[in-house]
């Protein structure tokens, strides 16, 4: 409100101080009879796109976030032509039993693995052919063969086999890789019994050796 | 949006505006309109035909310099009428202005159009000087120096009435711009 004396001198002489009281329902009916203006549609749509983009931003937005989240719970994440790559490289350091081979490793081309699957992949495929040759050397009674299988798998073990801290899931990556192909088990007794399945193997009793065999054995 | 909606989105979105109805009479009045209410009514049909542009969140200003712009041209025809010598459309006065204080009507009526509309933006439609800028279409920097200026021409013109220059119309309001 102004203190200034000439506005409120014009103030008080107002010849129409109030609005002016209209009955209308009339007036209003018959002017928005007439076609509304055809750029409030134009409005519409604009603050309809504009309301999509934000919706299409915030998709975006929650996708990379979890992007970002699988990219962080695997560890480093890789595209399928790089694990390919991987399981390339681990079949040059890894060998096979005589007579078998590497299997195709299929990998769906959208997909994202952690670095180092490829050579993990390897090192299970290694393991249930290694696995599979000792059980037919114990059928075919050539006991040199499956001592040198029991070796490999032993060393496989030691070498190409590591166990994520307690509570941490397969899915844990070493904060130092080692170079070599290596395959994480979780601390759950998984790799206790493993070895355990190897030593009754050795002792003479293969059943959970071959159960292994079976159960892993690619299709 | 169906085309049903649309219309009454448009409706509620102008039943805002055309709450303002008996304000725009009312500042019609106050200029001097012989026909206020057709005034009134024909600001809102231009609302309703381009309520695009009328701002959502203050109506006012957008509403008085559209009535302004339709005063000014009543104004024009009736000066028209009565320089081919024909009788003025028969209409009512606006008896208001008859009651105004002479000595403030002719002080008012001695500041330029401009002048006049600031004071009165301020003083009878009440609107801040950011509203009152906007109605006259001038940024509120220049409105504030425009007010002041008129203030003091008009304080001068009360305190010395023989500086008053002659009305061009005697008994209504120069509202025309300058």
């Amino acid at each position: 409100m102004t203190s200034d004396p000439i506005t409120l001198r014009l103030r008080r002489a107002n010849p129409v101080p109030r609005a002016v009281a209209v009955e209308a329902d009339e007036l209003f009916a018959a002017i928005t009879a007439a076609r509304p203006d055809r750029r409030l549609r134009r409005e519409v749509r604009h603050r309809q796109r504009v309301l999509v983009v934000a919706l299409v931003l915030l998709v975006m937005a929650l996708v990379a976030s979890t992007a970002l989240a699988i990219s962080d719970w695997l560890g480093e994440a890789v595209k399928p032509s790089v694990t390919k790559q991987e399981y390339l490289a681990a079949q040059k350091e890894l060998a096979l039993p005589p007579g078998a081979s590497w299997p195709t490793f299929r990998i769906e081309p959208n997909s994202v693995t952690g670095r180092g699957a490829g050579g993990g992949h390897a090192v299970l495929v290694a393991q249930n052919a290694w696995e599979c040759y000792w059980v037919h050397a114990i059928r075919e009674g050539d006991n040199a063969a499956a001592a040198r299988a029991q070796s490999v798998l032993t060393g496989l073990l030691a070498q190409n086999v590591l166990e994520a801290p307690v509570g941490a899931s397969e899915n844990w990556t070493p904060p130092n890789p080692p170079d070599r192909p290596y395959v994480v088990f979780a601390a759950d007794g998984g790799l206790d019994w493993v070895r355990q399945t190897y030593a009754l193997a050795a002792a003479g009793k293969p059943l959970r050796l071959i159960q292994s065999c079976n159960a892993n054995a690619p299709g | 949006m169906t085309p049903e909606l649309e219309r009454r989105s448009a409706e509620e979105r102008f039943r805002v505006v055309f709450q303002h109805l008996g304000t725009v009479t009312a500042y019609a009045r106050r200029r001097g309109s012989r026909d206020a209410d057709g005034i009134a009514a024909e600001v809102m049909t231009v609302a309703w035909r381009r309520l695009a542009d009328v701002p959502r969140d203050d109506p006012r200003p957008w509403l008085y310099a559209t009535a302004r712009n339709l005063v000014l041209a009543e104004r024009r025809r009736a000066a028209q009428t009565s320089d081919r010598g024909l009788e003025p459309e028969p209409s009512s006065p606006a008896p208001e202005l008859e009651e105004l204080d002479p000595a403030l009507s002719r002080a008012l009526r001695s500041l330029s159009a401009l002048d006049q509309e600031a004071l009165l933006l301020i003083a009878w439609e009440d609107l801040t000087p950011s509203q009152a800028a906007r109605a006259l279409g001038i940024n509120p920097t220049a409105f504030r120096v425009r007010l002041l200026r008129a203030r003091r021409r008009l304080r001068a013109s009360l305190d010395d009435p023989g500086a008053e220059r002659l009305p061009a119309h005697p008994g209504q309001l120069d509202v025309e711009g300058t």
